[in-house]
C-alpha cells in the first residue's frame, strides 16, 4: 500500500519554500481534517497489502484545489506568492474548501469487456475496476457511528474519489481529483446504493461522462494544464516510484549485464511448464538474457561446490560482453536466490551485503523468501522493487537529478558504501526533541516504536535496532529517504504487513482457520510530510485484538501520526539549522592544502569555518578584501587557542564521555559553542560519542595557505620544515576532510551532512571524497571477513577448546589505514613538479564492547600520536 | 601447518576434449583426492559458458576459492585452493606462474597444437617440480610478487667480476649465481629478462635434484617461447650453483671441465662464505628496527626482491617464521591487489572498481590481533614489514621509513 503526494513543481519555484508550504499543509490539517486528512486514509484502507498492484500510488492532486480554494476564500484570485500572513488568518480559512463547489465533466473510456470475472459481488467493486476510482462507503460509514453520525453521514451516500487506481482510465484523464464526489454517470444520478447498477448497465467498451461535484476553485484547462507541468517537473526518482515506465532510465541501464533470478534446485519432471526452474526473473533484457542462458553454471556450482567444499557458494565472477560480472547467491532449503551485476558499478564484497540486505528486506515485506517469489500476485510488485534496486545500484546518480552536482557527486560516491551500512544516517540535534508518545493509541494496534526521519536523517527513533534497520532498509530501497530529502512530500502514506526478523516467533497455529498464522502480525505504517518521515511500527494481536484478514490503517493512527509531525513543525528550522552550520567536527576541504589551488579558490566560496565568522564576506569580493577578511579570521581563530589548551588536550580533542544525558560542550574553530544534549530516553544514552569527534589538529597559523600570498613559493616547494616550524608555532587548524561512524549496535552512522560537504567545493575535494569511499569499502570489506571470523571462532570456543585460537587470527584485522597523495588535475607548469598533499584514509574496527566502525580522513601532516589520541578520546576505550 | 592452511588443487586439462593432463595437490589427503565427477563438472561448466561466450573466471564459497583460466585456448587450469588467504590476486598469480612454468620446460608449440595427448601428459611430469613448489611456498615469495628473491653476498664485487668473465669465456651474456634456490648474482644482461622468467629460471634451478652439471633445454615464455635454449649449470659448492643461458656452444664438458676450474677454483674461499646456513638478507652493516618481524623489499626497476621472515634482532618469540612468511605474503597480496599499482604480469581484468582510485595510495597499514604491517610505496622501491604488536601504531610510519632507508641505504626517501 503506497500512497504519495508531492508537492507541485511550480510550488517549489514560486514560493518559498520553508514558510508558505508548511502553513499550507498546517491550515490544511487544522481546518480541513475532516475532510482530507480523512480521505487520505480511508483511502488507504481499500488497498490491501494483497492487492495485485505492486505500489499502490495515488496520485492525490488536492493540493492544488486546496490551495486555490483557500485562496479564493482569502483573498481573491491573489498570486500563488501571497504572503504568508494572509494564510494564517484562520478564520477566513475556515469556509474555505467546502464554500467553493463546481460541477465538471469528464470523459473516460471504459471497457467491460476487459474485465477480469470478479463475480464476488462486492460493493462498489465495478467503481473501482471499470473507471479506476476508489471509494470506500464502508469505513465511512462506520466512522459515521463513531462520530455519532454527524455530518459524515452524508458523505456516506456520496460518491466521493478515495484514491484512483493507477494506469486505470480515471487516472488517465488526469481530471479526477481526489476528494470529488462522482454525482452522474452519463448523466444519471449517481450514489453509492444505485452505481454498481448503472456501470452494469454498460454494455461494452464506450466513452462515459462523468459528472463530478468538485469543490476546487479552479477551472478545468488550468489544472489539467497544471498536473501536466508538475508531471513533468517531476524527477527520476519520483517517476521511478511511482512505476511510470520511463524509458529513458530503462533504457541506460539495459546494456549492463544484470539479472535477479530465483531458482529451484528441485527438478519436478511432471509438470511441462517451460524453464519449470526459474521461479522469478527480472529483467528481461538482451544483455540479462545471457545471464539467464547460463543459469545451468549457477545451478551446477552451486550444488557442486557445496558437495566438495561443504560451504555454501558466495560468488562467481564471469566475463560477459567484455565486461567482469559478479554473480552473487543466496541459498535457502532448495531455492537459489541469484543477482547479477557488472563489476564496475559494484565491487564483489558490496554485492554480498547488497544481496543480504535485498534479502532482509523482502523477508521484512514477505515474511519468507518463498513467500515472496513463489506467488503470482507479487510478480509485478517485485519488478519494481528490483528495478529500483538494479537503479540504485547501477546509477545512484540518476535518481537525484535535483542535488546540485557537486552533492550529487558526493551521493553517487558515498551511496555505494553508506548504502550498505548496516545503519541509518544519524544526524546529531542540538536541541532536544519533543519525545512523541503515542502510548494513547493504542486501541487495534500496539505501537512497537516509532522512529523520525528529517530529509533523510534520522532524528529519533523508538525502535530497538533491528526492526530499524528493517525499516530503514525499506525505506531505503523504495528510495523514501532521498525522496523526502529532495521534495517537500505532500502526503505519503505507506501502510503494509510486515514481517519483522526478530519478533516473528516460531510458527504457531491457531486453530480458529485451517491455516497457520503466528501469534501476533506486524504493521508498518509510515506517513511522510514535507521532509519528516515517520515510521510506525504496528502489532497487531498478542495483547490487542488479533487482525484478521488484510485490514488497512485505521485512520486514527494515520491521523495521530501525522498530528505528530505537525507538531515537530517548530524543530525543522532548527534541523535545517543543523544541517546547514558547520558540523562539529569540522571538514576541511582538501584544496585548501594545495597551494597551487590558492587562485582558483579564490572564486569559490568562503570556507565554512570562516562562513560563520565572516558572514558577509560574499563570493564577490575581490581578491584583495578577501585576503583582508581571511588575516581577520585568522586572528579571531587564534583566540580559541588558550580556552583549548586549558580543556587539557592541546590539540582539541574533546571525547565526549559514554553515557548520554550530559551536556557536552564542543569546542569548534568556530566559538559558536553548542549545547549538544542527547536525548537520553529515547536513544539509551549510549549514543555514538563520534559525532563528537574532532581530529582539528595543529597546522600552520594560517587557516589557508593561499592567505599568505607572498609564502606561496614556499608552500609550492612544499618544505616540510616549513609546516613543521607552522605546526608548532601554530595556532589550531582542522584537518580532518571527511568522517564516517558506525555503529551497529543503535544501527546508526554519522557522516557529515550533505549541505557540509556542498560547502566544500573545490576541485581536488569532490575526488577525495570519492577515493575516500572506495577506500572505505575496500576496508570495510576486510573488516567484514575479521567479524565473520570473530565470529566462527566464537561459535568454535563454543563448542571445543580455544587452544587453537592464536593460530589462525592471522588476518583479524583492527585497523587499515592509507595512506594516498594526490596533485592538481591540470598543473600546467612545466617546470615545477605538481604540488602534492597527503592523506590518509584509517578505518577502525571495535569490536568491544559493541561493534563500532570509525573511518576517517585527514591531512598528512597531523602527527600520528594525535590521531591515536584522538581515536581514543572518541570511544573512550583502549585499543 | 599446511592443514590449518587449507588445502589446494591444481587441475589441468585440455582445453577441447577436456582430457585431464595433471592434477596437482597440496594438503589433501590422498583419500580426498578429487572424483573425476567433479574435475568432469568443474571443467564442464567452463566449457559451456565458454560455448555461449561467457567465460568463468572465479567463483567462491564460505571457505573455497575456485578460479579457472584458459590458455591459448589450448590448456585449462582449473585451481580450487581452500587456503585461508586465497584470493583472486594470489590464485591468478599462481595459474599464471604454472602455465609460464609448462611453457619454460616443454615450449609453447607444445601445448598449443597438441598432437599426443598421452606423450604430452608424460613430459608435462617434467614440470612437477617447479609446479609443486609455487603451491607450497612455504618461507619464500617470489611466486607471489613475481619478483626473483636475492640473496646478498659477502664480497660482491670480486665474485661479480668473476661471474662477468666467466660468461664471457663461455661465449654467453647470460650467467647467474643461485645460492639456495635465490640469486645471488647475475650479469647484467640476465637481468633483463623477463622478471618472470628471472623468476622461474631461478626457481627450476632451485626444484632440480642436485648434479655436478647439467644441461638443460629450456624455452623462455616471454623471450623465446617457441625455441629453446640451453641452461647450463654447474654446482660450485652444495647448495651454490652457477648458471649459464647460451646456445649451441659451448658443451657442457668445457664448462665444466675448463672454465668453472679456471674462474671459480681460486675464489673458493669466498664462495664459502656465501653458503651459510642463513643466507644473508641486510646489507652489510645495516640494522632493521626493533620490532621488525618479516620484511619484503622489492626493487621496483629490477624486479627483483630481498626478504627475511626472520632478520637479525627479531629475536624468536611471537609469530613462528612460517606464520610469518604467510601474513606477509597476505598482506602483499591484499596491498598490491587493492592499493598499489599493479606491476607484474597482467593478472586477469581485476575488479576494476577497487583499481580506480582516483589518487595514489603511498603508504598502507594493517593492524591485526597479532601483528601489525606496514607497505611503503616509493619511486624505486616497495617496502612491506610485519611488526610485532606490541609497536605502537603511531610509531609505524617513522619505523618503516627508517627501515627502508636503511635496507636501502638511500636516505632521500
Amino acid at each position: 500500500l503506497f500512497y504519495l503526494e508531492l508537492s507541485e513543481g511550480e510550488d517549489e519555484a514560486l514560493q518559498d519554500s520553508t514558510s508558505e508550504l508548511p502553513t499550507v499543509n498546517h491550515v490544511r490539517f487544522c481546518e480541513n481534517e475532516a475532510e482530507i486528512i480523512r480521505e487520505g486514509s480511508r483511502k488507504e484502507r481499500k488497498y490491501e497489502p494483497r492487492l495485485k498492484k505492486i505500489t499502490k500510488i495515488l496520485k492525490k492532486k488536492s493540493l492544488l484545489p486546496k490551495q486555490s480554494g483557500k485562496k479564493g476564500a482569502g483573498d481573491g484570485n491573489g498570486p500563488p506568492s501571497v504572503p504568508t500572513s494572509i494564510l494564517k488568518h484562520q478564520s477566513t480559512q475556515k469556509v474555505g474548501v467546502t464554500v467553493q463547489q463546481q460541477y465538471k465533466e469528464v470523459r473516460a473510456y471504459v471497457n467491460p469487456k476487459r474485465l477480469p470475472n470478479a463475480g464476488t459481488g462486492e460493493q462498489l467493486k465495478l467503481l473501482e475496476l471499470l473507471i479506476g476510482i476508489i471509494h470506500q462507503s464502508l469505513w465511512s460509514s462506520r466512522r459515521a457511528e463513531e462520530q455519532d453520525g454527524s455530518n459524515k453521514g452524508i458523505s456516506a451516500e456520496k460518491l466521493v474519489v478515495h484514491g484512483l487506481v493507477p494506469g486505470s482510465s480515471a487516472m488517465k484523464t488526469g481530471q479526477i481529483l481526489i476528494g470529488d464526489a462522482l454525482v452522474a454517470v452519463n448523466d444519471v444520478d449517481v450514489n453509492s446504493e444505485n452505481i454498481e447498477r448503472v456501470l452494469s448497465c454498460i454494455p461494452g467498451p464506450m466513452q462515459v461522462k462523468l459528472t463530478f461535484e468538485t469543490s476546487a476553485f479552479e477551472p478545468e484547462g488550468t489544472s489539467q494544464q497544471r498536473n501536466k507541468q508538475a508531471q513533468s517537473g517531476m524527477n527520476n526518482l519520483v517517476k521511478l516510484l511511482w512505476g511510470e515506465d520511463n524509458m529513458d532510465l530503462q533504457l541506460a541501464i539495459q546494456g549492463m549485464p544484470h539479472i535477479v533470478m530465483y531458482l529451484t534446485l528441485k527438478l519436478d519432471s511432471e509438470t511441462s511448464k517451460d524453464e519449470q526452474e526459474i521461479l522469478y526473473q527480472y529483467p528481461i533484457s538482451e544483455a540479462s538474457q545471457k545471464l539467464k542462458s547460463v543459469r545451468g553454471i549457477f545451478l551446477t556450482l552451486c550444488d557442486m561446490l557445496e558437495n566438495v567444499t561443504g560451504a555454501h557458494i558466495i560468488s562467481t565472477s564471469l566475463f560477459l560482453c567484455g565486461k567482469l560480472v559478479q554473480v552473487v547467491y543466496w541459498k535457502e532449503s532448495d531455492k537459489l536466490l541469484v543477482i547479477g551485476l557488472p563489476a564496475e558499478s559494484v565491487p564483489l564484497s558490496q554485492l554480498r551485503n547488497m544481496i543480504t540486505d535485498v534479502v532482509r528486506t523482502l523477508k521484512f515485506m514477505y515474511g519468507s523468501l518463498d513467500g515472496a517469489f513463489c506467488q503470482e500476485e507479487n510478480v509485478s510488485r517485485l519488478d519494481h522493487f528490483f528495478n529500483l534496486f538494479f537503479q540504485r545500484a547501477i546509477q545512484p546518480a540518476r535518481l537525484n537529478s535535483n542535488a546540485s552536482p557537486s552533492a550529487q557527486y558526493y551521493d553517487s560516491s558515498s551511496a555505494l558504501l553508506l548504502d550498505n551500512l548496516p545503519g541509518v544516517r544519524w544526524l546529531t540535534l542540538p536541541q532536544e526533541i519533543k519525545s512523541e508518545d503515542y502510548y494513547h493509541m493504542r486501541r487495534l494496534y500496539m505501537i512497537m516504536g516509532s522512529c523520525l526521519f528529517y530529509k533523510g536523517y534520522l532524528i529519533g527513533n523508538h525502535l530497538p535496532k533491528e526492526d530499524l534497520i528493517d525499516i530503514s532498509l525499506y525505506s531505503r530501497h523504495y528510495c523514501l529517504l532521498p525522496l523526502a530529502a529532495e521534495e517537500r512530500i505532500g502526503q505519503l502514506v505507506i501502510w503494509r504487513e510486515v514481517f519483522p526478523q526478530h519478533h516473528l516467533p516460531p510458527c504457531e497455529a491457531s486453530s480458529v482457520t485451517g491455516y497457520k498464522e503466528p501469534e501476533a502480525r506486524y504493521f508498518l505504517l509510515i506517513v511522510g510530510l514535507r521532509h519528516f518521515m515517520l515510521c510506525v511500527l504496528l502489532e497487531a494481536g498478542g495483547c490487542t485484538s488479533k487482525a484478521i484478514g488484510n485490514p488497512g490503517p485505521d485512520c486514527i493512527y494515520i491521523d495521530q501520526v501525522k498530528a505528530t509531525i505537525l507538531q515537530l513543525e517548530g524543530i525543522d528550522s532548527s534541523i535545517e539549522e543543523r544541517l546547514e552550520s558547520p558540523s562539529i567536527p569540522c571538514l576541511s576541504c582538501a584544496d585548501w592544502f594545495l597551494p597551487a589551488a590558492r587562485d582558483k579558490l579564490e572564486n569559490f566560496t568562503t570556507p565554512p569555518i570562516f562562513s560563520k565568522l565572516q558572514s558577509t564576506s560574499k563570493t564577490g569580493t575581490s581578491p584583495t578584501s578577501k585576503r583582508t577578511l581571511f588575516s581577520d579570521s585568522s586572528l579571531r581563530t587564534r583566540k580559541p587557542s588558550p580556552s583549548r589548551s586549558s580543556g587539557g588536550s592541546d590539540n582539541g580533542n574533546e571525547g565526549p564521555e559514554e553515557g548520554g544525558g550530559l551536556n557536552l560542550h564542543a569546542t569548534t574553530l568556530d566559538q559558536v559553542r553548542k549545547h549538544e544534549r542527547k536525548e537520553s530516553q529515547s536513544f539509551g544514552g549510549s549514543e555514538g560519542s563520534g559525532n563528537l569527534f574532532k581530529v582539528s589538529k595543529k597546522k600552520n597559523t594560517l587557516p589557508n595557505p593561499f592567505h599568505l600570498g607572498n609564502l606561496k613559493k614556499n608552500l609550492s616547494e612544499k618544505d616540510p620544515e616549513f609546516y613543521n616550524t607552522i605546526k608548532l608555532t601554530s595556532g589550531p587548524e582542522n584537518t580532518l576532510f571527511h568522517y564516517i561512524s558506525l555503529e551497529t549496535l543503535q544501527g546508526i552512522f554519522i557522516t557529515p551532512t550533505h549541505k557540509e560537504v556542498q560547502q566544500l567545493s573545490g576541485s581536488i575535494h569532490p575526488q577525495l571524497i570519492k577515493n575516500f569511499h572506495r577506500c572505505c569499502l575496500s576496508i570495510r570489506s576486510i573488516f567484514q571477513q575479521t567479524m565473520m571470523k570473530e565470529k566462527k571462532k566464537n561459535a568454535d570456543s563454543g563448542s571445543n577448546s580455544d587452544s587453537r585460537k592464536a593460530r589462525s587470527d592471522l588476518s583479524l584485522v583492527r585497523e587499515h589505514g592509507v595512506l594516498f597523495e594526490c596533485s592538481p588535475d591540470n598543473w600546467t607548469d612545466q617546470k615545477k613538479p605538481p604540488p602534492t598533499m597527503s592523506y590518509w584514509v584509517v578505518g577502525r574496527l571495535f569490536l568491544h564492547p559493541k561493534p563500532q566502525e570509525f573511518y576517517v580522513c585527514f591531512h598528512d601532516s597531523v602527527t600520528e600520536v594525535a590521531v591515536e589520541l584522538a581515536f581514543k578520546l572518541s570511544f573512550g576505550l583502549a585499543t | 601447518m599446511g592443514e590449518e592452511r587449507g588445502s589446494i588443487t591444481l587441475l589441468c586439462l585440455t582445453a577441447s576434449s577436456g582430457v585431464p593432463l595433471f592434477c596437482r595437490s597440496r594438503g589433501t589427503p590422498d583419500k580426498h583426492q578429487l572424483p573425476f565427477s567433479v574435475i568432469g563438472s568443474l571443467n564442464g561448466v567452463h566449457m559451456f559458458g565458454a560455448s555461449l561466450d561467457v567465460l568463468l573466471t572465479a567463483a567462491c564459497t564460505a571457505n573455497t576459492h575456485v578460479a579457472w583460466r584458459v590458455f591459448h585456448n589450448s590448456i585449462t587450469l582449473i585451481i580450487l585452493s581452500s587456503e585461508e588467504g586465497a584470493s583472486d590476486f594470489s590464485l591468478g598469480r599462481l595459474l599464471d606462474n604454472t602455465f609460464s612454468a609448462m611453457v619454460l620446460i616443454l615450449g609453447l608449440e607444445e601445448l598449443v597444437n597438441i598432437r599426443n595427448i598421452e606423450r604430452l601428459k608424460k613430459d608435462l611430469r617434467a614440470c612437477y617440480k617447479l609446479i609443486d613448489s609455487f603451491l607450497a611456498p612455504l618461507e619464500r615469495s617470489g611466486d607471489l610478487t613475481q619478483c626473483v628473491e636475492c640473496v646478498l653476498l659477502p664480497h660482491g664485487a670480486a665474485l661479480q667480476e668473476c661471474l662477468e668473465a666467466f660468461a664471457g669465456a663461455a661465449k654467453s651474456r647470460f650467467g647467474c649465481m643461485v645460492a639456495r634456490g635465490r640469486l645471488a648474482l647475475a650479469t647484467e644482461p640476465w637481468w633483463q629478462l623477463a622478471p618472470q622468467e628471472l623468476l622461474l629460471l631461478t626457481w627450476l634451478v632451485g626444484s632440480l635434484p642436485p648434479h655436478a652439471a647439467r644441461d638443460y633445454p629450456v624455452y623462455l615464455p616471454h623471450g623465446s617461447p617457441t625455441v629453446p635454449h640451453r641452461l647450463l649449470s654447474c654446482q660450485l659448492l652444495p647448495g651454490l650453483e652457477v648458471c649459464l643461458l647460451c646456445g649451441p656452444s659451448p658443451s657442457l664438458h668445457t664448462v665444466e671441465t675448463e672454465l668453472v676450474p679456471r674462474f671459480w677454483k681460486p675464489l673458493l674461499e669466498l664462495l664459502q662464505a656465501c653458503v651459510s646456513p642463513q643466507p644473508l638478507s641486510l646489507p652489510h652493516g645495516a640494522t632493521l628496527p626493533l620490532g621488525v618481524l618479516a620484511f619484503l623489499l622489492i626493487n621496483r626497476e629490477q624486479r627483483s626482491s630481498l626478504s627475511s621472515v626472520q632478520p637479525p634482532g627479531s629475536g624468536k618469540e611471537g609469530l613462528s617464521p612460517q606464520c610469518r612468511a604467510y601474513a606477509l605474503r597476505h598482506f602483499y597480496a591484499l596491498v598490491t591487489a587493492h592499493y598499489f599499482p599493479w606491476e607484474g604480469s597482467p593478472g586477469p581484468a581485476q575488479e576494476s572498481f577497487l583499481a580506480s582510485f582516483p589518487h595514489r595510495a603511498q603508504h598502507c597499514y594493517v593492524v591485526s590481533t597479532t601483528h601489525k604491517a606496514y607497505a611503503i610505496h616509493a619511486p624505486q622501491h616497495q617496502l612491506f614489514l610485519l611488526l610485532a604488536p606490541h609497536v605502537p601504531t603511531f610509531a609505524l610510519r617513522p619505523l618503516a621509513t627508517r627501515a627502508l632507508q636503511c635496507l636501502t641505504g638511500d636516505t632521500t626517501c
